[in-house]
């Protein structure tokens, strides 16, 4: 049982931490390696928020509006210049993520930080005394996973991105804003970015290097979905269930790299990865 | 010959492409090409493959870099003009490649062609006026349609706006002769309404039969246009086309 707890809130976290990456990649076919700072910009909101002696849970809002603007502020100024350069995004990005980290480092200091937690003590399911946090986060996962879903099959701005996924010409030949689309979707896989930075705050330490750790995990498991969502649920229980179970049975060190290694594996034998279900 | 598309050039034209050049890269395709679509007029565009009629729509369009001339629509010049602004100018575009999303259901393909959903409801009854078979099938996904019904929907997406100028390229192509009649009846009830059209065709008796001229385009520069009601006009052109 408590196994199974562990399985499904550890890809329910790997999930919330990638979303926002799958989201940029799949529209602006970029690799945002400054995922990993929104994910601190966030988590540095929680800290904001915690000084500021505000309810903890206002962090969740209050990181979605400032990751979204400083994601809109880094697509108008960086990014958008190097659509037709993907590699040259890459580094940009990367560096970027840099700057943010330092910048975060001027203003905070070195320092780990403390947070509060979000949801502190435990539940009894069935039998076994667990987290409550942890499962809050699980429900989480799941409203987001649902709202995402209805953004992109519901509305017309996730109708707009799917256009530009499947055939960006025709979208624009149509009258479709396509650089409204990107700095839209831009926006939104920041602030999800910096939303899974607040959630991430009860279980890792904040400082700001924090989100490099995290960003080579969801870098890994948004490759092996390709830009499906669907497939991106699928990638994150499956590693995530490996995740747990090395960590378990053989040592947490192999356990925390089981992400990376597995993926890799993947993309070596099929490189569409999860997304060809 | 050439001077005959400029020289009936009607003060309020709807489309006037004055020295037109453009292309991808370094290759140049349009080369110094003049022509104009007056309001209410049907204008040919000939040629085989490759010879740049596509290249000139997305010239039009803002798709492809305008590398010297002048293109007006409705008076107004176009420079950097995004499709978005050129659709609220009221300019409609039938593609040729890659037209439809065909994952996506026919509806969603329409949705995505008007600039808001509020406008959908009257486009969609535009839409299903034009081909009825439509009315239907909305749910279905665009890439079971047959070809013929593709470029009915093609057709019918680009009127849906009520367009006062529309860029059509290739519709006729691989369609059954009964459904070309269709489109050709939606086309000239169009046009009885006023609007413009500047048709890109290879099929000849389908183009002439509805255009008011022609024009032929060879490796970029126009080589021959008129009247496509003259009685040597379908040899002449097909003769370029053979060429």
């Amino acid at each position: 049982m408590l196994l199974t707890l562990d399985i499904l809130t550890t890809a329910a976290i790997l999930f919330i931490v990638s979303i926002g990456l799958l989201a940029i990649f799949g529209v602006l076919k970029i690799i945002n390696f400054a995922h990993g700072a929104w994910l601190t910009v966030g988590a540095y909101c929680a800290v904001v928020t915690a000084k500021l002696g505000l309810n903890p849970w206002a962090a969740l809002p209050l990181a979605f509006v400032v990751g979204a603007a400083l994601g809109g502020l880094a697509e108008h100024f960086i990014i958008r210049p190097l659509y037709r350069r993907p590699l040259d995004a890459i580094l940009a990005t990367w560096g970027l993520g840099i700057v943010v980290g330092q910048l975060i480092t001027l203003a905070f200091g070195r320092d780990v930080q403390l947070t509060p937690n979000l949801y502190a003590g435990t539940v009894a399911v069935l039998g076994v005394e667990y987290s409550a946090y942890r499962l809050v986060a699980l429900g989480i996962a799941l409203v987001i996973g649902i709202l995402f879903a209805l953004t992109i099959e519901r509305t017309r701005l996730g109708l707009s991105a799917r256009a530009v996924i499947i055939n960006e010409t025709l979208a624009r030949s149509l009258g479709i804003d396509t650089g409204r689309v990107r700095l839209v979707v831009f926006m939104i896989g920041a602030g999800l970015a910096a939303l899974a930075g607040v959630l991430l705050t009860p279980l890792t330490s904040v400082d700001p290097n924090m989100g490099v750790s995290w960003l080579i995990g969801a870098f890994m498991l948004v490759m092996v979905a390709d830009a499906s969502f669907l497939a991106l649920a699928a990638a994150c229980l499956v590693f995530g269930a490996a995740q747990v179970l090395i960590s378990t049975f053989i040592s947490p060190i192999l356990g925390s790299i089981a992400v990376a290694v597995l993926a890799a594996l993947v993309l070596r034998i099929s490189p569409k990865g999860f997304s060809r279900a | 010959m050439v001077e005959a598309a400029r020289r009936t050039e009607p003060a309020g034209a709807a489309l006037t492409l004055d020295a037109v050049s453009s292309g991808y890269g370094a290759v140049s395709i349009v080369k110094d090409v003049s022509l104009a679509v007056g309001a209410g007029e049907i204008v040919a565009l000939l040629g085989k493959n490759g010879m740049g009629k596509t290249t000139l729509l997305k010239t039009v369009l803002g798709m492809v870099t305008l590398r010297g001339g002048r293109i007006t629509i409705g008076g107004q010049a176009l420079s950097g003009l995004s499709p978005a602004k050129l659709v609220a100018l009221g300019v409609g575009y039938a593609p040729q490649e890659q037209p439809l999303f065909q994952d996506l259901s026919i509806r969603d393909n329409l949705r995505l062609a008007v600039p808001s959903d509020r406008h959908l409801p009257d486009a969609l009854e535009r839409l299903v006026g034009h081909f009825p078979f439509l009315k239907d099938r909305l749910a279905q996904r665009a890439g079971t349609l047959s070809g013929g019904e593709q470029k009915m929907l093609i057709l019918g997406r680009a009127l849906m706006l009520r367009p006062r100028l529309l860029l059509i390229d290739e519709i006729s192509e691989g369609v059954q002769p009964s459904m070309v009649e269709r489109l050709r009846a939606v086309l000239l009830a169009e046009r009885a309404t006023g609007l413009s059209m500047l048709v890109v065709e290879q099929h000849v008796a389908f183009a002439l039969g509805l255009a008011d001229r022609y024009a032929v385009l060879k490796l970029g520069e126009i080589v021959d246009s008129g009247s496509a009601k003259a009685p040597d006009a379908q040899a002449r052109v097909i003769d370029h086309l053979a060429v």
